[in-house]
This record gives structure tokens, C-alpha cells and sequence, in this order.
């Protein structure tokens, strides 16, 4: 089924027809906790786009070689190992990366976009359409992140990506975890909206 | 039965297959990590004593590692030095009331002294076999042509949610010079801001007799004392206004009193018990004419 489609169309996908978090509305708990500012979002989103182009390709190439019994486990396993490959990787190499990157890194494990798209996508579809479709999807989760990031930092903090630019912290609220639903929630009938009025305009509804 | 057979194969065959790929990565990647928290350690120790890749560290300066056990035994418990000599370790023994009990040599090198688990079996050998020896804490004497200039204490205290672990920085007379958080899982954009400069500089310059009685306050923070703490102003302005606030009790970070508050009586707490534990050293080092390097 996707072998027509192109890896731009791929990867447009993940961004916004199926947005992981605006329109699956997957992995919430993490990306609720961590996304308070631009940086962390940025981060947590790196570092979910490697793990998933790696753990998509990895579980594509062996797809064949999975017992449909146990592939929740093996998928888990797949995941496990990469995340600790790039942990150890990052934290022997870019030690800098690493001091910022680290527990973001850690957390990708449990994550639900993970083993979904594993599950959906890399074990029908050929390592390649899997290489895109794991970028289209981190790259999903990493703009749904900063997005969010930017508004809980500009309401919460009154900054963005670190840099003072009300003067005043106008609402504290935006910074604690709860506040994180809020926004994902207004965010979501933002783009529902949008996307309904694109269709109108179309005339296709 | 036959599907049992397969699945139970095929999961310990991804079981291997994984554990060879993290086996590998670790192997290969260990050496360059260990060099990083290695060098990541000292960046953190001069940090603290105000130097920088920019201003280095002078020759006449030396770092002498001190390393604090505590020995159980039949009788109870003591407590155990591990100290560098003029020449080699010593482990000296103190009793609770500060008497010593017996001061041996070690045989460890500068290298393996910087290895836990090589140190850790060097103590328990001089303990011997009825003595089991626990590592409690370990500081660091910094020197200036043999002069102590500062001492610089890891401590680990507990947080809003787990423990936060703190390099302190402090001169003879236990006046912080720095404080740097070295570990911590507050919550992003409250509790983490005690990492971040206008949270931690508020310690520097607190005296001894100052941090007996150190407070946390809930009160906006001035505008001048956090542009002065975040380093945004000229130094000499900087150093002015730090002045003006020095003798104040520390500003509570805005939604996380309660982790300013541990980290507060954390620093207090690390501070006061290692100038009560130095005092007893040194007078026991001086009782019996112990030479260290320090």
C-alpha cells in the first residue's frame, strides 16, 4: 500500500496527518512532563527521531524473522537495545550533547510512538519506506514537542529558548505537568480547526 | 507445542543477539566515558575554585584526595581515613570520641587510589578480616604551595523527589566559595532551577557563623541582585551589588520553596558536619605528628 507513496509524502505524514501527538495522541506522559521549554522539547525530540528511524530499519530488516507471537517483546527489545547504544555512544563521544541530552535519552524506552510504529508500519513495509517513515514520525514528535515547549515556556516563563522576552512570569500554571494537557489539548482544536476550514474552503465538506 | 519451542527459541536468540549489541557498544564506548566523567570531574572541581580552560590552574596548586570509611567491628563503629601521606596512603582509625585508634600504611598508587573498587579492597585488607569497612564520603584539600586554600565536599542529600548530589567549594575558615549541583530529577522549570546560576550563587560568600542560621525566604527576588547572580553585568558592578546582599538569607526559587528549602539545609548540613569531623582530624593528626600531604 505505501510502495506508491514518495518519502517526502512519508514524511509529511508524520508531521501533520498523523501527528503523533496533535492527531495519535501518543507517548502524552512523557511529552506532557518534559516539554516546558523550546530546548527540552528540542532535545526529548532528537532524541525520539533516532531511536524511531533506527528501531523502524532495524525491525524491518528482520520482519521475516519475527514470530507474530512475540513481536511486542522483540519490538521492546529492539527499542531497549538502541536506546542504549546511543546512550553509551553519546555519553563516550559527544559528552556535551550527552550532559544535556542524557535523561531524555533514558526515557525513550516506554514510549508508545515507538512500539506503534513499529507495529504498524516497519513489519509489513521494506526498510526504506521504513527509514522515512520513522523521520516523518520523529520529526512529528519533535515539531509537536517544540511547539509546545514554546508555548508553556512563553506563558509559564515568560521566555523563549532561554531568552527573557516578556519581563514577567505571567501565568506559573502553564510549567507544572497538568498544564501540559491543557495545552496539547487547545493545540489539538487549533489544528482540528484548521484543518476543517482548509476543507471547507475546498469544498469538501 | 512445536510454536512453544519456536517462540522460546527465537526470544532468547533476539535475548542474544541484543545483549551482544549492547556487550559490544559498552565495551568499545567505556574507556572514552570513564575519560569524560574523569574530565568532566575536574572541569567541575576548578570550576569551583574559579578557574577555567581560559584562566588555568597555577602549578603551585595541588588536589589531594581524602577519603572517609566507616569501619564496623564487633565493638561498633569508628572511623577511618584514608589519607595521602608525604609518601604513600595511610589509613588512620579514629574512635566516636575522635581518639586514635592505629594509623597503617597502604600499598596503593596515585592510579589505583582514584579507582573505587580497587581502593575500597585496599582498606578492607589493612582492616582485616574481623573489620568490615563502608565508604562514606570523600574530600578533596586543595593546596597552594602547601598551604590549604579550600576543601572541596561531595555531599548527597535528599530533594522534593529523589536525592540531589552537590560539589561544595569551601575555604579554611568553611566560607562557601562555590556550590555546583551535580545530580538532580526536580521538576523541569521549578525544582531544576537550582541549577541554574542566580539559584546557586546566592551560597557563594556565606560565612560559617552566616550559614548557622541560613534561611529560606519567600520574596521576589531584585531584579539587580539576579542580573548580578546570572553574571549579565560588569564585574565590579556585580561586585557591588553582591555585597549589598550578602548578608540575606537565600530567595526561595517561585513555585519550588520546598526544593530550595532541602537544598538549603543540604549545604548547611554538609558544611557543619565536615567542620566538625576536620577539627577532630586535625587534631588527631597534629597529637601524633602524622605527616600528610596536605
Amino acid at each position: 500500500m505505501a510502495n506508491d507513496k514518495s518519502s517526502m509524502q512519508l514524511i509529511a505524514r508524520g508531521i501533520l496527518s498523523e501527528n503523533p501527538i496533535f492527531k495519535l495522541a501518543l507517548s502524552m506522559c512523557p511529552a506532557v512532563g518534559i516539554s516546558t521549554t523550546v530546548i527540552n522539547g528540542l532535545m526529548l525530540g532528537v532524541a525520539v527521531l533516532f531511536v524511531q528511524v533506527f528501531s523502524s530499519v532495524t525491525i524491518s530488516l528482520f520482519k521475516n524473522k519475527i514470530h507474530p507471537r512475540i513481536r511486542i517483546p522483540t519490538y521492546t527489545l529492539t527499542i531497549a537495545t538502541w536506546v542504549t547504544v546511543i546512550d553509551l555512544a553519546l555519553a563516550a563521544y559527544l559528552p556535551d550533547a550527552y550532559a544535556k541530552m542524557g535523561i531524555f535519552v533514558k526515557l525513550i524506552v516506554a514510549f508508545a510512538i515507538i512500539t506503534m510504529r513499529l507495529e504498524m508500519f516497519a513489519c509489513k513495509e521494506s526498510p526504506n519506506d521504513s527509514f522515512w517513515d520513522g523521520l516523518g514520525m520523529g520529526l512529528g514528535f519533535l515539531v509537536g514537542m517544540v511547539v509546545i515547549g514554546f508555548v508553556r515556556e512563553l506563558l509559564g516563563s515568560g521566555a523563549v529558548l532561554g531568552y527573557d522576552l516578556l519581563g514577567f512570569k505571567p501565568l506559573l500554571f502553564f510549567i507544572l505537568p497538568s498544564a501540559g494537557f491543557f495545552v496539547v489539548g487547545l493545540m489539538m482544536a487549533f489544528f482540528n480547526w484548521i484543518e476543517l476550514a482548509y476543507k471547507r474552503a475546498k469544498g469538501k465538506i | 507445542m512445536k510454536d512453544i519451542l519456536t517462540i522460546i527459541l527465537r526470544l532468547t536468540v533476539t535475548c542474544i543477539l541484543a545483549a551482544m549489541v549492547m556487550g559490544s557498544a559498552f565495551i568499545i564506548t567505556n574507556k572514552a566515558k570513564k575519560h569524560n566523567e574523569h574530565v568532566n570531574e575536574q572541569k567541575v572541581r576548578y570550576a569551583l575554585l574559579g578557574y577555567s580552560a581560559a584562566k588555568s590552574i597555577p602549578d603551585s596548586m595541588a588536589l589531594h584526595e581524602m577519603y572517609r570509611y566507616i569501619v564496623t567491628d564487633k565493638e561498633g563503629q569508628s572511623i577511618g581515613y584514608l589519607l595521602p601521606g608525604k609518601e604513600g596512603f595511610y589509613f588512620l582509625t579514629l574512635d566516636m570520641g575522635g581518639k586514635v585508634i592505629d594509623n597503617q600504611p597502604v600499598k596503593i598508587d596515585e592510579a589505583a587510589v582514584l579507582e573505587k573498587d580497587l581502593r575500597d579492597k585496599a582498606v578492607q585488607e589493612i582492616a582485616g578480616t574481623g573489620r568490615s569497612v563502608t565508604f562514606a564520603d570523600q574530600t578533596i584539600v586543595v593546596t597552594n604551595n602547601g598551604e590549604r586554600v579550600a576543601y572541596l565536599l561531595d555531599g548527597k542529600f535528599t530533594g522534593f523527589k529523589t536525592f540531589i548530589g552537590v560539589m561544595l567549594a569551601v575555604d579554611p575558615k568553611f566560607t562557601i566559595l562555590g556550590l555546583e549541583i551535580l545530580e538532580h530529577e526536580e521538576d523541569p522549570g521549578l525544582g531544576a532551577e537550582i541549577e541554574r546560576n542566580y539559584f546557586r550563587n546566592q551560597f557563594k560568600g556565606k560565612t560559617f557563623e552566616q550559614l548557622k542560621d541560613l534561611d529560606v525566604v519567600k520574596e521576589p527576588l531584585p531584579d539587580e541582585y539576579f542580573q548580578a547572580l546570572e553574571g549579565n553585568i560588569e564585574a565590579a558592578d556585580a561586585a557591588k551589588i553582591l555585597a549589598k546582599y550578602g548578608d540575606r538569607d537565600i530567595y526561595a526559587l517561585t513555585g519550588a520553596t520546598i526544593s530550595s528549602r532541602y537544598v538549603n539545609t543540604g549545604v548547611k548540613g554538609i558544611v557543619k558536619k565536615f567542620a566538625y569531623r576536620l577539627n577532630i582530624l586535625d587534631t588527631a593528626l597534629a597529637e601524633r605528628k602524622i605527616e600528610v600531604a596536605f
